[in-house]
């Protein structure tokens, strides 16, 4: 088939022409919590740490870097590093580590799962590793408890590979959930005991949850040896059996995006107010932050520097510094974070005040994450 | 690192703290916040005792492990 042939047969398919890549931030150009984070053992650094978006789960001994990384295959400026600086050479059945990128059941909606029309879903990305050998990259359905797994190769050492895994549609169980909450996970497998490759492998067919059934039985431990890297960037899901070329977002576009899940706003110099609020006693006070863009839903956490006397007040004419961490209220909405302050004695019970950080090391971090 | 009730707000919710290794902490969270919840699920059969003392007295609940 000709070029402008396979155009024009993409076009009259399932692909949308624009916005067709449903993943945030897969170019990890983003990173709004830092560039660098320690992962592992077990639970350690478990969460989003480092590239917005992106969440490594894990249980067991093996402890990584996990950084944004300036190697990148043409094309793309940033990618997402993992370097293993503790070994774990003999798994225990239930160790498990994957890197996971949650979707909305809202943002799915095209794809029609469940139904007759169900489409297929084709995940892209560029890789590289100094461990060669296969991996698994598992689609995880949390509305209808059912999972597809498919595995690649890393065939080179040291070298970006382009790899393209196409999901057969599911037209069994339900559709995704039309709202704002979990629907689906894309894991990328580094590390999985027995538990999780002990099973006749997915391979492509969608069927109901099976932890024996989710990692290839080849998979390699990545984690095996000090030093072993694995990177990743142009992550894309898309519809359809084709992987096109990756859609490029400006980096404002996908901080957008990404603010819907975390916005972190930094020290910005010596009159950097966050927030006005009220005071309810001269100790206990409340800062009222408006979120750029509206949030998936109201925050369940805000994360700062660990130090009280990063942040404090200016009000009534004289400045105060916190004498505990500031905290998340639950009378945040998708638009505002409610952020309780603590302080030993303000010189009014009443009024307005205005809340800033005080130190270059402060910061509020706002999550919604799913 | 470790979560623990932080406080019990004005509003009377619970609010939880997690704690790192250095000692400091950098988050504080709702009940219902994933990243709380996937810790509750992965610990729960050792849960600090201020931890469990809410989960016993049904304040709060520990969703199921994805």
């Amino acid at each position: 088939m000709s070029k402008a042939a396979e155009l024009a047969a993409l076009i009259g398919s399932q692909t949308a022409l624009s916005n067709r890549n449903l993943v945030i931030n897969g170019a990890m150009q983003v990173a709004q919590r830092g560039t660098s984070a320690t992962v592992g053992p077990n639970g350690t650094g478990e969460g989003y740490t480092v590239v917005d978006r992106f969440r490594n789960s894990l249980s067991g001994s093996v402890v990584s870097t996990f950084s944004q990384s300036t190697d990148a295959p043409s094309g793309f400026a940033n990618s997402a590093k993992i370097e293993i600086t503790t070994a774990d050479t003999s798994l225990g059945g239930t160790e498990f580590w994957n890197l996971r990128y949650s979707f909305e059941g809202q943002d799915l909606q095209s794809i029609a799962k469940g139904t007759s029309d169900a489409k297929a879903l084709t995940v892209s990305f560029w890789v590289k590793s100094n461990k060669t050998g296969t991996y698994t990259v598992e689609l995880q359905d949390t509305d209808n408890s059912r999972r597809n797994s498919l595995a690649y190769t890393i065939d080179s050492s040291d070298t970006w590979e382009h790899k393209s895994l196409t999901y057969n549609p599911d037209t069994a169980g339900s559709g995704f959930a039309n709202d704002n909450a979990l629907s689906l996970r894309i894991n990328f497998w580094f590390v999985a005991g027995a538990d999780y490759k002990s099973g006749t492998f997915y391979n492509g067919t969608w069927a109901a949850e099976d932890n024996a059934k989710r990692v290839h039985s080849s998979q390699v431990n990545l984690g095996d040896t000090v030093g072993n890297e694995w990177y990743i960037t142009g992550v894309q899901m898309e519809l359809g059996e084709q992987a096109t070329p990756f859609e490029h977002r400006s980096f404002g576009d996908e901080l957008a995006k990404c603010q819907r899940y975390y916005f972190r706003i930094n020290y910005n110099g010596d009159n950097n107010y966050f927030a006005a609020g009220g005071v309810y006693t001269t100790t206990a006070a409340m800062a009222m932050l408006p979120l750029p863009v509206e949030m998936r839903a109201a925050p369940t956490a805000i994360d700062q520097s660990g130090t009280a006397a990063h942040y404090g007040s200016w009000g009534n004419g004289a400045t105060q510094v916190c004498s505990a961490v500031p905290a998340i209220r639950g009378s945040s909405s998708k638009t505002t974070c409610a952020i309780d302050l603590t302080f030993s004695s303000l010189n009014s019970a009443t009024g307005t005040y205005n809340y800033r950080i005080v130190n270059a090391s402060g910061y509020i971090g706002v999550s919604a994450e799913l | 690192m470790s979560y623990s009730v932080m406080k019990t707000n004005e509003d009377n919710e619970v609010i939880y703290q997690r704690t790192d290794a250095d000692g400091l902490v950098r988050r504080t969270c709702l009940a219902h916040d994933p990243e709380f919840q996937s810790w509750l699920s992965a610990n729960q059969s050792s849960l600090p005792d201020d931890i469990q003392a809410k989960v016993d007295d049904g304040i709060l609940t520990i969703a199921d492990a994805d």
